[in-house]
């Protein structure tokens, strides 16, 4: 497994640097990070060099590297890393420059108890707490490198920087915590339309997220609907909620979710996924999009494009994001937007030739149309550009909102005399992953 | 923490600074011996922070190793950290700390603090520790806490690398056997984990596989976390199962785990399914086992997951589909290409997508593979037209389909896309022949836009092998030829098989072109394959066009899709590595896992690396066999060097200046003399090679003067091909005739050959040529003696010199014309004298030419070949640098004189020719270079 773990700061200065195995040259970290900038975007997660394997994220602008020499199995260095980054954070809070250096020993103590001789150990939040010894040094509120430090990247499961969540920051180490658990039920849409607004591909693929601040860990008890079914037979057809495959976090039993449909839990601390799901059926997309090319002349295109939103009025998407590429003998472009839109913005980006519509906060049953005005240089005609538009790529966040009707019925804390009722948080969050129409 | 740079850093610092270091570690010293705790603890971390940025602190282990028995964990904790870092370069000093560790690792009261002392204790890699730490390890094991078990489980596996051969003096490895028995289910995945460590560094089996542990492991798996899972299935995986209804049962216990969210485990026990499928009898068995994987592994697919996630999956997906297609056979569209996929993501997907394309699905995924056609990236639009030429060759029913797609990738006139197309269609049309010529005309418009050298090669080829449907295929091979020079190598071999293509099935048409591109690829190019192949084409055309013909236009092997699919062996062991590196690299572990050993000078020296060493020579052999090529070659490239590389290229040449100096005309007295006691020897010489000379001529290469589509001049009859060649046989000259019949049912006999009036006044002895009758497809060898009594013709011969003949058969009469060497009219006899020579040479009315032959060859040999073809040694000169000069005489049949002067020089021969007529200047150079180059 790994010989080394070690995490470098943006610009490649090393922050911590565990050695667990020293058969490595104590170099690695130098040509990793000479290596992962040789990469225009970011580096392959997965690289060799002299045969030294490197499998790396990237968390808060840092590198999480792990080293090796073996055939190490590269989904599980990945998983195990992506492991390490959420225990520092459920611990921390946060994962960044300042936070890591601040509180370096106790992420070497973290590190030691996770893994041991590069194998891991024990990786579950909970499972090491009583082990560490360190208290975390919380970074100050108002620092400068707090306020420039970057975003998180997007290369975690689903991003949370639009919905603000308590949950987020918090460290499982403060001791004077609220009691409460936050469950969010996370959709991702995948939709593939034609120009006719026909859906040829759809799935969805979700989750159910905890993030556990219980005292004492007590075990619970989630019922999900009762039309709930599990494994999709052939040409059947029925009205309930039917998952393709699912799977879950080895601290729930899944025993009684067939009869029941409830699942037990023994919630460790901090974040964790219950339970993945994947829908390939049909279900009722929220947006359409209806695009209309008119060839003006030989050297004009109309690009008109009318977007729905099919859901319910009382829902409000938070953002609605359109991209159209455009020809790229585009000579010039004039996105038009309705005269009475409002929060509507549209853009033409020339050297990408992209234009993008960008729409804050959508009610449900809502229309929205943009009106694009291609001229075209002298070397291509509008009939041969025409092809060159599209597809039309959609982005979109819409909270207390979910596609596949999946609900939490009830979330039970099975502990007899508890006299506190911990607060429990649940929201349902439905974004887009890849949604996109075809011209 | 690397020393040297630290060390570099303090050196090259200004002296200031370096006293502010100094400074600072005398500050820490302090701190340190404090009584504070909070003073030490601070001190300490500053000391590693320092330690962890690199910088060399280990002149405070002293200071810092004092502190150990602290009863405070935290600082304690820092304190081993510290340890662990700087033991290994100070050994000594670490020794000092292992009696603290040792009281740690008995302390009665904190199972953490004991655990802790024995990780510590492994990690610091001094063999002069190990042997302290063995007795405590020992108690360790046998601890009533599970933890401190679990840790000394690993820690044997840690210490067997520092010292392997006291662990296995000490019994340790026993005792690990022994862990496999335990109560607790991470201590026996732990044990599991140090048992397979030690195993693979070993080289030999270390964990017993059988009924019984296994069991231990199936019941441990159950009860351990995802990581101790993982364990287990790798240890599993490696059980060889006695019999189906084990494997049956095993899988039972394992499949549940694949519905697990993590992917290591899903790819563990999706190794296991893999392999454990392999012993079930029972098809229906073996059916519904395999689906059990279908929905967890494109659950590993989910946008969910990371893209390098998915991107494992997919490329073990890809070779679990290859041994069991049966487990993903419906769910093609989780395959199809999300936009927002990164590129190495939407390569893979249709990599697996053309493995599960069917004649029930090709429909759909064409239409999906249309649409990626026209997307932006280009890497995987070319990706996408060629999964559908793959798609085509995969499905013969389908292939129309996919050709209609191509088609229509054609018509977008999208450079890449075009390009790309041409290179698919080319195996189409190799998988295909002439099944989809319909799409020629649309290919033959994309010719300008050819940038990739594949697509051009790809495009070359194609008109090559339909020259017979492309009208103008000469021209575009003419225009493809233009920049021959400047191509790169594949090109070229596709323009020259081209053009012979061309040349072969339309002789008129490409017979300027492949003449000047054979010149052209064996004088001017530097490629050796590419010379060996046009040097290879010229003897096959000068030897036997028919037979060329019948290599060029061979039945090619087919082509199948399985050329991208693995081998089974490789494959059988690449899923024994599912979810390993070896599966995404697709390489055996061994070619990355084992050269990092030899970088490292490993000491696990023993087997394993023998069987490396037999690799290493099993590797050896191709490159043995290569330098016995490559001597192949050299010896090829020695014959073929001298052939003939005629170029008539007049310069200001040496002969001139050694002329000027030597003047043949002005002879010193004293040279006559040399010369003329020279010439007996010469002579005789002459006179012993007589008797071998009859075969010892040079052959004239045959030339093709009648093809089958020329009709004969009376009843238009076709089909007789007729190849022939004046050939100089000791004194006489021969015609000889390769006739060969190509018509399907006429037989031609009766031959008789009649020559045009020519300057040579040659013509044949009898009209009859003795030669049985051809039947069709045969051919027929026959010789007509050739005499010089003929009618005479005042016209001087022209370059080419060629004489009109008529060839009279049974039924049907044919003219044509055969090239003449004058190599063939020497005089056998000599008849110049020295002295005829001089005055031939001042003689006024003699044409005088230089001219450079520009061929390497060996100048004994150069002699031989002359003299052995009546070039008669006149005179040999020196000048004052060495430079020889050497004159030749030869008289014609009619006995015309030839006089030659030749200066030998390593890359080209200089020759200075003069002949009584002008016209006859080219012909005897033409003559030197056949006798030179020819055999």
């Amino acid at each position: 497994m790994f010989s080394q773990i070690f995490i470098l700061s943006p610009r490649g200065d090393t922050i911590i640097n565990r050695d667990f195995r020293s058969d490595l040259p104590k170099s690695t970290p130098e040509t990793f990070f000479r290596q992962a900038k040789t990469y225009s975007g970011d580096a392959n997660p997965l690289f060799a060099v002299d045969c030294i394997q490197f499998a790396h994220i990237k968390r808060g602008g840092l590198y999480i590297v792990g080293t090796s020499r073996f055939n190490l199995q590269p989904a599980m260095s990945l998983e195990l890393l992506d492991r390490l980054a959420k225990e520092i954070k459920d611990f921390c809070g946060v994962i960044n420059e300042e936070v890591l250096r601040k509180n370096f020993i106790l992420i070497y103590e973290i590190l030691d108890e996770s893994f041991d001789f590069g194998y891991p150990q024990l990786m579950a939040t909970e499972q090491i707490k009583p082990l560490i010894v360190n208290d975390p040094i919380q970074p100050q509120p108002d620092s400068v490198m707090n306020s420039l430090r970057p975003k998180i990247q997007t290369f975690n499961i689903f991003v949370p920087n639009t919905i603000g969540s308590q949950a987020v920051q918090r460290s499982v180490l403060n001791k004077n915590q609220a009691n409460e658990i936050f469950v969010d039920i996370y959709e991702k849409l995948n939709v593939l339309f034609n120009s006719s607004a026909y859906v040829i591909n759809q799935s969805i693929e979700g989750c159910i997220q905890m993030t556990s601040f219980l005292q004492g860990n007590p075990p619970l008890k989630l019922a999900l609907n009762d039309d709930l079914q599990i494994g999709r037979q052939q040409g059947q057809y029925s009205a309930g909620v039917i998952l393709d495959d699912c799977n879950f976090h080895e601290c729930v039993n899944a025993n009684e979710l067939d009869m029941n449909k409830t699942l037990r839990i023994q919630p460790p601390d901090g974040q964790f996924v219950v339970m993945n799901y994947r829908i390939s059926g049909d279900y009722s997309a929220p947006f359409r999009l209806f695009p209309i090319i008119e060839e003006i002349s030989s050297s004009k295109i109309e690009v008109t494009i009318k977007l729905k939103a099919c859901f319910d009025a009382k829902i409000l998407a938070s953002y609605a994001n359109v991209r159209i590429p455009i020809p790229k003998q585009t000579a010039n472009a004039y996105p038009e937007l309705l005269k009475n839109a409002q929060q509507e913005t549209a853009e033409y980006d020339s050297n990408k030739k992209i234009v993008e519509w960008q729409i804050k906060k959508l009610q449900g049953g809502q229309e929205r149309s943009l009106k694009i005005k291609l001229t075209l240089q002298a070397t291509q005609t509008a009939h041969t550009a025409r092809k060159e538009i599209g597809p039309i790529a959609m982005n979109f966040e819409i909270p207390m909102f979910n596609v596949s009707r999946l609900q939490i019925k009830y979330l039970r804390i099975e502990e007899r005399g508890n006299t506190t009722n911990p607060h429990r948080w649940v929201r349902y969050i439905t974004q887009s992953s890849s949604y996109v129409c075809r011209i | 923490m690397s020393r040297p740079s630290a060390s570099a850093s303090t050196s090259s610092s200004s002296r200031s600074s370096r006293s502010r270091y100094g400074k600072e570690v005398k500050e820490l010293q302090d701190a340190l011996n404090q009584n504070k705790i909070e003073s030490k603890r601070d001190a300490i971390r500053k000391i590693i922070d320092a330690m962890t940025r690199g910088k060399d602190v280990s002149m405070l282990f002293p200071d810092v190793a004092k502190n150990m028995e602290t009863s405070n964990l935290e600082l304690k904790k820092l304190v081993y950290l510290y340890i662990i870092n700087y033991a290994k370069i100070m050994p000594d000093l670490a020794v000092m700390a292992v009696n603290s560790f040792r009281k740690d690792a008995r302390d009665k009261t904190n199972p953490f603090l004991r655990a802790l002392a024995i990780r510590t204790m492994g990690c610091i890699r001094v063999k002069l520790i190990t042997e302290y730490l063995l007795d405590p390890l020992k108690e360790s094991i046998k601890d009533e806490d599970s933890y401190v078990r679990k840790t000394a489980a690993i820690c044997i596996s840690k210490l067997y690398d520092v010292s392997p051969e006291l662990i296995e003096e000490q019994g340790l490895l026993k005792l690990l056997e022994n862990l496999l028995n335990d109560g607790n289910a991470m201590v026996v995945a732990n044990a599991v984990c140090a048992l397979l460590i030690v195993q693979e560094s070993k080289g030999t089996t270390m964990l017993q596989l059988n009924p019984y542990t296994i069991q231990k492991i199936l019941t441990a798996m159950n009860e351990c976390n995802e990581w101790g899972v993982i364990y287990c299935l790798d240890a599993l995986a490696m059980y060889i199962p006695e019999d189906g209804k084990e494997a049956e049962a095993i899988l039972e216990r394992v499949s549940p785990r694949l519905n697990h969210n993590n992917p290591g485990v899903v790819l563990s026990a999706c190794k296991i399914m893999m392999k454990f499928l392999d012993y079930l009898q029972n098809p229906e068995t073996i059916r519904q086992n395999a689906l059990k994987m279908t929905a967890p592994l494109i659950s590993l697919l989910s946008l969910g997951k990371e893209p390098e996630i998915q991107y494992v999956a997919l490329k073990n997906i890809n070779l679990i589909i290859q041994k069991r297609p049966i487990i993903i056979e419906k769910d093609i569209k989780v395959f199809f290409c999300n936009f927002n996929d990164p590129i190495y993501i939407k390569l893979q997907k249709l990599e697996v997508l053309s493995k599960l394309a069917n004649n029930d699905n090709i429909q759909q995924i064409l239409h999906e593979l249309k649409e990626y056609t026209q997307e932006v990236d280009v890497e995987f639009v070319r990706k996408s037209v060629r999964t559908i030429g793959r798609c085509a060759i995969k499905l013969e029913k389908a292939a129309e389909k996919c050709v209609t797609a191509l088609w229509e990738c054609l018509k977008t006139k999208v450079n890449y896309v075009v390009m790309e197309s041409i290179i698919v269609i080319r195996d189409i049309f190799r998988k295909y022949p002439r099944k989809y010529e319909m799409i020629l005309k649309d290919l033959c418009e994309n010719l300008k836009s050819l940038e990739d050298p594949e697509a051009k090669a790809s495009m070359i080829w194609i008109i090559g092998e339909y020259v017979d449907t492309i009208e103008n295929a000469d021209s575009l091979l003419a225009n493809f030829s233009e920049n021959f020079k400047d191509e790169p190598a594949n090109v070229q071999h596709q323009i020259l098989v081209a053009v012979m293509k061309l040349f072969l099935q339309r002789p008129n048409d490409g017979k300027e072109l492949i003449h000047n591109l054979l010149k052209t690829a064996t004088i001017e190019c530097e490629n050796p394959d590419l010379r060996d192949r046009a040097y290879i084409y010229w003897r096959m055309l000068s030897t036997d066009p028919e037979l060329a013909k019948k290599i060029v236009f061979t039945e090619r092997p087919t082509i199948s899709d399985s050329s991208y699919t693995i081998e089974n062996e490789l494959l059988d062991k690449l899923i024994e590595n599912i979810g390993n590196l070896s599966s995404v690299y697709t390489k055996k572990p061994e070619s990355f896992v084992k050269k990092l050993r030899d970088v490292l000078n490993s000491k696990i020296a023993d087997k394993i690396d023998d069987v490396y060493d037999q690799d290493q020579l099993m590797e050896g052999k191709p490159e043995d066999y290569s330098d016995q090529q490559g001597g192949q070659s050299t010896v090829y490239e020695n014959n073929y060097d001298t052939s003939s590389q005629i170029q008539s290229q007049i310069q200001q040449s040496q002969i001139q200046q050694v002329s000027q100096k030597i003047d043949l005309l002005e002879l010193d007295d004293n040279q006559p003399q040399q010369q003329q006691q020279q010439q007996p020897q010469i002579q005789t010489q002459i006179q012993t090679q007589i008797p071998t000379q009859s075969i010892q001529n040079i052959r004239i290469p045959f030339a093709e003067v009648l093809t089958a589509n020329t009709p004969g001049s009376q009843t238009q009859v076709q089909g007789l091909s007729i190849e022939t060649a004046f050939q100089k046989n000791g004194d006489k000259i021969v015609l000889d005739l390769k006739i060969t019949n190509k018509t399907q049912d006429k037989t031609f006999s009766d031959f008789g050959i009649k020559f045009n009036k020519n300057p040579f006044k040659l013509q044949p002895d009898t009209i009859e040529i003795q030669c049985q009758p051809v039947f069709p497809g045969q051919t027929q060898i026959a010789q007509s003696l050739i005499n010089t009594n003929g009618p005479a013709f005042e016209e001087p011969p022209q370059m080419p010199y060629k004489i009109q003949v008529a060839l009279k058969t049974n039924l049907d009469v044919f003219y044509f014309f055969i090239p003449m060497s004058l190599s063939v009219l020497f005089s056998s006899t000599a008849s110049i004298t020295q002295q005829k020579f001089i005055e031939l040479s001042q003689a006024q009315n003699i044409a005088r030419k230089q001219e450079v032959l520009q061929i390497q060859i060996d100048p004994q040999r150069m002699k031989e070949r002359l003299e052995r073809n009546y070039f008669f040694l006149i005179g040999v000169r020196k000048d004052e640098r060495g430079v020889e000069l050497l004159s030749y005489a030869a008289s014609l049949v009619n006995g015309m004189p030839l006089l030659v002067n030749v200066i030998h020089t390593p890359t080209a021969i200089n020759l200075q020719l003069q002949v009584p007529h002008p016209t006859l200047m080219p012909l005897l150079y033409q003559a030197i270079g056949f006798i030179l180059t020819l055999n």
